[in-house]
């Protein structure tokens, strides 16, 4: 018999990055690596965890903007050219490593991992959603849903309607998407508002996710800390809060795991190693040099990089899980006795984390969850509907508002360098929701429409939290900016053109051919 | 054969970092920081230097394609937004327990209103501020707030990051002109906002009652203690106290293994650097048909009969037989080029 569950939540998020109005376009890369790096290593992992009967339940956000690229036919296409071209690229390189072995083997690697991709991309006739989709109707994993673009709640509070709006769309998205409702969401960066959780009863979510002092500073004093969820006053709806111990073991680059001097180092990377006429092809059309994906150093310990060794990686990996597990054993029953009830682990992380920016990070989630099933008793793996479930009881209190971000709070999202956002996006906020008002009624002609609906999708887009957090983390910000300004733009001119009654439709064409998302909006949500 | 060396970077990168506000990079970050001349500023009218936290470090890392801020790309950046909306409104937002941020505009209208209701020199001798008010606990009509004070702000500014200190308090601002007199001529009242606790409540649920030691050390469980919390002082004490006081510091602390890594090994040190790597290119041409190999190994040729290949160069000897044959396989030719390599 169990004493207490683990609960690993991984939040599987990236902003919207579309631009068929160019051949090759940089930030479209975010996707594609992730492709690689993760979703398909942890799509892999887990098709191996079923063909060899073990057990196991994880929990993923996989947000709308997510899903509908990996929807995408545009995106896909260009995943397998990125991917066929990678595959080229660890061809020439296990060439050129003839008198290298170290490199050469490590090259063999590479074009293995990148074949085993473009297999199981080509297998799911190209969409991972199903994937990740099979997996939830096995039972195995289930999927929650997030923010349609990721907005940042606590500054949307001043105009709800927006919160509702991307509780509402991504809601309906996740059911055409997945074929349920879900029953859960992962706040977009973990960020609550007191009040939010009826929005979220609204739209029939059940339970969320808060860091610690969500429930910690919450009111009551909730009895089990963050070891059982608890539910909202007023709504009921159930709140679950991370534990930052295990957190803390996996994030941090300093006394987490994946800053090991074994694991493979992630700025050492050929594209900008190698020289420019031999990488050429491999990188941006304009010369400019990016990463490729191959690299083929260890983080070592000193700026004098040792080649990356896979199997020395793969033994660190397994003793970092058995590490993990050894702690939450014991994490769990020391809670056991002293709450006198089976503790909930809540430890969530950005499923980027596992193989994009921590290599081996799949490789850990694999031994982890096997030793689980095989090595012990005193934990069990479990997604927060079974909890819920199996404990329907819990203490009713007021969480506190709170974030996962930069000091817990807003900061991230609120400083010197983003906070000229609020002004526009509150304004577009408020005028999308006079527009749903105004046009309420059911006597609108399609070009309208067209154009109402158009206009809550570049609200959304331009809400996306990833910009925000881009401008405050002073790193691309050349891109953020021009998104945030794009979207704010075609909003306004829509608004003015809707209530002058003059829409341009070969505009209007135009950005819904570029900012296709959501298909079946209705502006009404916003409301 | 041509032999080629080149340095792998283009340049001396440097780090640039901004005065004003300390730069702290650790682990990886700081790597980062070296490898892509990154750089990490932090502006912010609040009195806090932005850090990184690993989850801030993984997230950025999904939108780094190793490329430079600078880089040129051909797309043009969109028009700017409007400087205003003709609005005369102040919106109150908070930050953290200890601060809030508020944003206004105050339109032409309101201030020729303003001006032909004061006369030009008592408008133009008035003090542009905002009023803080604490509103706890009360509906707020103006008059009934348990204090407030006031912030004197340029004409200019449009916005604001306020500390209130409260955590716990519910607070509302009005932006408007103090005159020399000492009134207060309200141009916009903000919505309220209720700054979150710093620290656990004190209000406890009969039905779930806690004991204040137990309490305080599942408080410090979820906290995983070190991590740089939200937890006010007096708590984070108490908290401490709790766990190593008692029988039992929370068990899965042990935290093995993992090197602690040598913090800042690069702080100090000086920047400059050079890699020198060598390539070698062999290349050559034969009939379209033939069948080639380079070291034993088979090769494509092109459809020229033309081929190139390129190895990493290291130090010793290589032997690089290159055997032709032809179609019919009567014809065969070897030439073998013997490169050393050694560095000084």
């Amino acid at each position: 018999m169990n004493k207490g569950y683990l609960c690993l939540v991984l939040h599987t998020h990236l902003p919207y990055v579309r631009h068929p109005e160019f051949e090759d376009f940089l930030e479209e890369d975010w996707l594609y690596e992730a492709i690689t790096e993760t979703y398909i290593p942890l799509i892999n992992m887990m098709e191996r965890l079923v063909a060899d009967g073990v057990d196991f339940r994880l929990t993923f956000s996989l947000t709308p903007t997510l899903i509908t690229m990996l929807e995408d036919p545009l995106l896909q296409e260009r995943y397998l050219k990125h991917i066929n071209k990678l595959i080229e690229l660890a061809h020439r390189e296990i060439e050129r490593t003839s008198w290298q072995h170290d490199f050469q083997s490590l090259a063999v690697m590479y074009l293995n991992s990148f074949c085993k991709a473009r297999d199981t991309f080509e297998k799911y006739n190209r969409n991972l959603v199903t994937a990740f989709k099979n997996m939830q109707d096995m039972g195995k994993i289930e999927i929650i849903t997030c923010g349609a673009t990721h907005g940042f709640f606590p500054l949307m509070d001043v105009c709800k309607e927006s919160v509702r709006a991307q509780l509402k769309v991504a809601v309906s998205h996740y059911e055409a998407a997945l074929g349920r409702k879900p029953q859960g969401i992962w706040l977009p960066e973990c960020g609550y508002h007191p009040g939010h959780d009826e929005l979220l009863k609204e739209s029939g979510i059940r339970f969320f996710f808060t860091d610690s002092h969500g429930v910690l500073h919450g009111s009551p004093r909730p009895k089990y800390g963050v070891f059982a969820p608890v539910y909202c006053r007023g709504t009921g709806v159930a709140c679950f809060a991370r534990d930052l111990e295990s957190s803390k073991q996996v994030w941090s680059s300093i006394e987490g795991y994946p800053g090991d001097y074994c694991y493979r180092e992630f700025y050492r990377d050929i594209g900008f190693d190698l020289d420019f006429d031999y990488i050429k092809p491999y990188i941006h059309p304009d010369g400019i040099r990016i990463n490729t994906g191959i690299k083929y150093y260890r983080i070592t310990g000193s700026e004098d990089k040792k080649p990356y060794d896979m199997n020395l990686a793969r033994e660190t990996a397994a003793s970092h899980a058995g590490n993990f597990m050894f702690n939450r054993e014991k994490q769990v029953e020391y809670l056991a006795d002293f709450m006198g009830k089976k503790p909930i682990i809540v430890s969530p992380y950005d499923a980027e984390l596992f193989g994009h920016w921590w290599y081996e990070g799949p490789m850990w989630l694999e031994f982890l969850i096997r030793k689980i099933h095989f090595d012990q008793k005193s934990i069990k793996m479990i997604t927060p509907s079974e909890y819920l479930y199996e404990n329907p009881r819990n203490q009713v209190i007021t969480p506190s508002l709170s974030s996962w971000g930069y000091k817990g709070y807003a900061e991230m999202w609120l400083q010197g360098t983003n906070d000229w956002l609020y002004r526009h996006l509150h304004k577009g906020s408020e005028r999308m929701t006079e527009l749903a008002k105004s046009y309420s009624h059911n006597h609108i002609d399609d070009l309208t429409r067209r154009a109402l609906n158009q206009a809550l999708r570049e609200l959304l887009l331009a809400q996306s939290s990833d910009w925000a957090f881009i401008l405050g983390s002073g790193t691309h910000t050349d891109y953020a900016v021009r998104r945030t300004k794009e979207h704010l733009l075609r909003f306004t001119r829509l608004y003015d053109e809707i209530k002058a009654n003059s829409v341009d439709e070969s505009w209007l064409s135009e950005i819904e051919y570029k900012d296709k998302i959501f298909p079946n909006i209705d502006y009404r949500v916003h409301q | 054969m041509k032999k080629r060396l080149k340095t792998l970077k283009e340049g001396i990168k440097k780090i640039i970092s901004r005065s004003t506000t300390k730069i702290l990079t650790k682990g990886r970050s700081a790597r980062k920081a070296v490898k892509s001349g990154f750089v990490r500023k932090a502006v912010s009218k609040a009195p806090v230097g932005v850090v990184s936290t690993p989850e801030a470090t993984v997230k950025e890392s999904k939108f780094y394609t190793g490329v430079q801020q600078q880089a040129k790309r051909s797309y043009e950046m969109p028009r700017d937004l409007p400087g205003g909306y003709g609005d005369c409104r102040i919106v109150l937002q908070v930050r953290d327990p200890w601060w809030n941020h508020t944003y206004w505009e105050v339109n032409e209208s309101t201030i020729n209103r303003l001006k032909s209701e004061l006369g030009d020199s008592l408008y133009y001798n008035a003090k542009r501020v905002l009023r803080v008010y604490d509103v706890s606990h009360v509906v707020f009509d103006g008059t009934n707030a348990h204090r407030y004070f006031d912030i004197e702000v340029s004409e200019h500014a449009t916005n604001w990051y306020i500390e209130t200190a409260g955590p716990g308090r519910s607070w509302c601002v009005d932006i408007g002109l103090k005159l020399p007199d000492g009134r207060f001529i309200l141009i916009a009242r903000s919505n309220t906002v209720y700054s979150p606790l710093d620290g656990p409540s004190w209000i406890t649920d009969e039905e779930w009652m806690v004991p204040e030691e137990m309490f305080a050390r599942l408080y410090g469980m979820g906290f995983g203690l070190g991590k740089s919390s939200p937890v006010g002082k007096a708590w984070q004490e108490r908290i401490k106290k709790a766990l190593f006081s008692g029988i039992l510091a929370s068990p899965g602390m042990s935290s093995m293994s993992s090197p602690v890594r040598a913090p800042g090994g690069m702080a100090g040190a000086r920047k400059f650097w050079l890699v020198v790597n060598t390539e070698l290119i062999v290349y050559g041409a034969t009939e379209p048909d033939a069948k080639v190999t380079v070291q034993g190994k088979d090769i494509k040729l092109k459809p020229d009969g033309t081929f190139s290949l390129r190895f990493f160069l290291p130090d010793g000897k290589q032997v690089i037989p290159v055997h032709a044959t032809s179609a019919d396989g009567i014809d065969e030719r070897e030439i073998t080029p013997i490169v050393t390599k050694e560095t000084k």
